[in-house]
């Protein structure tokens, strides 16, 4: 459970990165934080690794108040996150068993159960024919997929996504999307930050707009995959303007004849 | 933590080395530069040491007795010169010694032993050298105050002398030392930084997954150990090979050897176990801790 009750930010350069925060996602959840650069979702996950501390307000994840976790404390506190990264964030010189095992290392987890669950999460993410490979010799994807292997193996309460699928073809994006919420149907609360909307509107589930540093939208949408009943698929249609022959969802989706969806659309629509 | 866990560390610090086998000759070298700087100055001035102490055994206390002591008495004064703490040898210089000694310096004149019938008139002497030249004057005194002693006399120029010599060597000696010490930290602090600054992303990453600062440091600690531990080792026989000429160069020119006495060189065999220990403690823990230290800059993310 993540949880922000009245959080600021104010950087010593006197920037403020978030003004008055309040934000509650529930074990269990799949967010998608959305903005655009500087707008403070930066801040914000730096706020959840405790890698920085809110000037004001409280910031509790996963039961951890942040603001009085101890020093000594945080690596304990870590082990109930997995973060996937838009760069990966692979160890170069461990091939993707040993990247994936270091996070049960960390832990002091028993070899027999590191040589259990090491390989079962890897077949989860589809990369047991790589389990030997160094970083260098995947592609984007097979990457990001490791690293959501070792978000994964510590079985933790929530995972963090920063841009997951930044450095990745836009086609095995829907992959990396998919991946993460298989793993939020077993239960693990996802937080997903991205840029992309066209991601954001075809998986639809809850939407936290961050806009120089408050939170302007916080919703629940369709995905456009959902299938929509039949007289309200007709009543869009017919609300449709007539001059431009695009069909307009009721949430301000815009389809258009051609079953596209209009790039000029793409930055603004759904989560306004 | 387990056992297994600290061994798995360890296995990763050995493995470092080689995965980062450019960043860890690097430190090798610069380890090993700095050892040689240190070891070597610090051989030298030992040496040099050596041969001032050599130079001050050679300084010795001239002793006579009066004329009149009994020989009995003699052999008993001189079992209590060789009793003194600061007394290394006791040389007795009988009354007939000295009269022939006396014949031997005088070159001209030597008609006038044709008037000495006897050479009792002479004093029985002994030629005393001490163990530290630093305290001549007291052993000179000491010996002054055995009521049968006529004279007792040293040179206290020459250990005086000595003395500021030794003291002006062990200044610059421990100048020079303290300085490379100090550029041989600066250049293994920025290599062993360098070595760290390359492996930051995986420090970064190990903090995120929630690793304690031990876990992460142990294996740059024994990476680094392992890396000075050799570097000691290449240091110590690098040491050993240009000692050992330099040590059969002087033998056998000879020249210092009899300035300063025998022995004032030290030869290798004698400190080789105190010199490879320094060198491999040394290095091992310079290397540790270098690495360890480096690491604290990238470990608070």
């Amino acid at each position: 459970m993540v949880e922000l009750q009245n959080v600021s930010v104010t950087y010593s350069s006197g920037v403020d990165a978030l003004n008055n925060v309040s934000l509650k996602i529930n074990d269990g959840d799949f967010a998608f934080v959305v903005g655009s650069s500087g707008a403070g979702k930066s801040t914000m996950i730096k706020l959840l690794l405790k890698e920085i501390d809110a000037t004001s307000g409280v910031v509790t994840v996963n039961g951890y108040n942040l603001g009085k976790l101890k020093k000594r404390k945080i690596p304990e506190f870590r082990r109930t996150l997995g973060f996937v990264f838009q760069d990966f964030r692979l160890i170069p010189s461990m091939t993707v068993y040993e990247n994936i095992a270091f996070v049960l290392r960390v832990i002091d987890a028993p070899l027999k159960y590191i040589r259990k669950r090491v390989p079962y999460v890897i077949s989860l993410v589809g990369l047991h024919s790589k389990t030997n490979s160094y970083p260098d010799e995947l592609s984007g994807g097979e990457k990001q997929r490791v690293a959501i292997a070792r978000a994964l193996v510590n079985d933790p309460q929530l995972i963090i996504a920063d841009e997951p699928t930044g450095n990745i073809d836009p086609e095995l994006s829907y992959e990396i999307v998919e991946l993460l919420k298989g793993i939020n149907d077993q239960g693990t609360t996802i937080l997903m930050v991205t840029h992309e909307h066209d991601l954001v509107r075809h998986f639809g589930g809850r939407i936290i707009n961050i806009t120089g540093g408050e939170i302007v939208f916080d919703e629940v949408i369709s995905g456009v995959d959902e299938v929509l009943p039949e007289e309200e698929l007709a009543q869009a249609m017919a609300e449709a303007a007539a001059d431009t022959g695009n069909i307009v969802l009721p949430d301000q989706r815009i389809i258009t004849p051609d079953g596209g969806y209009p790039g000029a659309d793409r930055n603004g629509g759904s989560e306004q | 933590m387990k056992i297994s866990g600290f061994k798995y560390l360890a296995n990763q610090g050995i493995e470092n080395i080689w995965k980062n086998k450019m960043m860890a000759f690097a430190t090798f070298c610069v380890l090993l530069i700095s050892l040689l700087l240190v070891g070597g100055s610090a051989l030298f001035y030992f040496n040099m040491n050596s041969m001032i102490l050599g130079l001050g055994n050679q300084n010795e206390i001239a002793v006579y007795l009066d004329p009149a002591t009994e020989s009995a008495r003699v052999q008993e004064i001189q079992s209590e010169l060789e009793g003194l703490d600061n007394v290394d040898t006791v040389e007795y210089i009988s009354k007939e010694e000295a009269y022939n000694r006396m014949q031997n310096q005088i070159q001209q004149g030597k008609a006038i032993f044709d008037y000495i019938d006897s050479y009792e008139f002479m004093p029985d002497g002994f030629k005393v050298t001490v163990v530290s030249n630093d305290h001549i004057e007291d052993t000179t005194a000491q010996i002054g105050g055995i009521e049968e002693v006529q004279s007792a006399s040293s040179s206290p120029q020459v250990a005086e002398f000595l003395r500021e010599l030794r003291r002006v060597v062990s200044l610059i000696a421990i100048a020079v030392i303290v300085a490379l010490s100090v550029v041989s930290m600066i250049m293994i602090s920025n290599t062993t930084k360098a070595s760290v600054f390359a492996r930051r992303e995986e420090i970064q990453i190990m903090k995120y997954v929630g690793a304690t600062n031990s876990f992460i440091r142990t294996p740059f600690f024994v990476e680094g150990m392992v890396t000075g531990f050799f570097a000691g080792a290449g240091a110590f026989f690098i040491t050993w090979a240009v000692y050992r000429t330099i040590f059969r160069i002087l033998m056998e020119q000879g020249t210092l050897m009899r300035a300063f006495g025998v022995g004032s060189i030290i030869p290798f065999d004698r400190i080789q176990l105190w010199v490879a220990l320094a060198y491999l403690v040394v290095g091992s823990l310079v290397g540790a801790l270098g690495s360890v230290v480096s690491t604290r800059r990238h470990i608070d993310v």
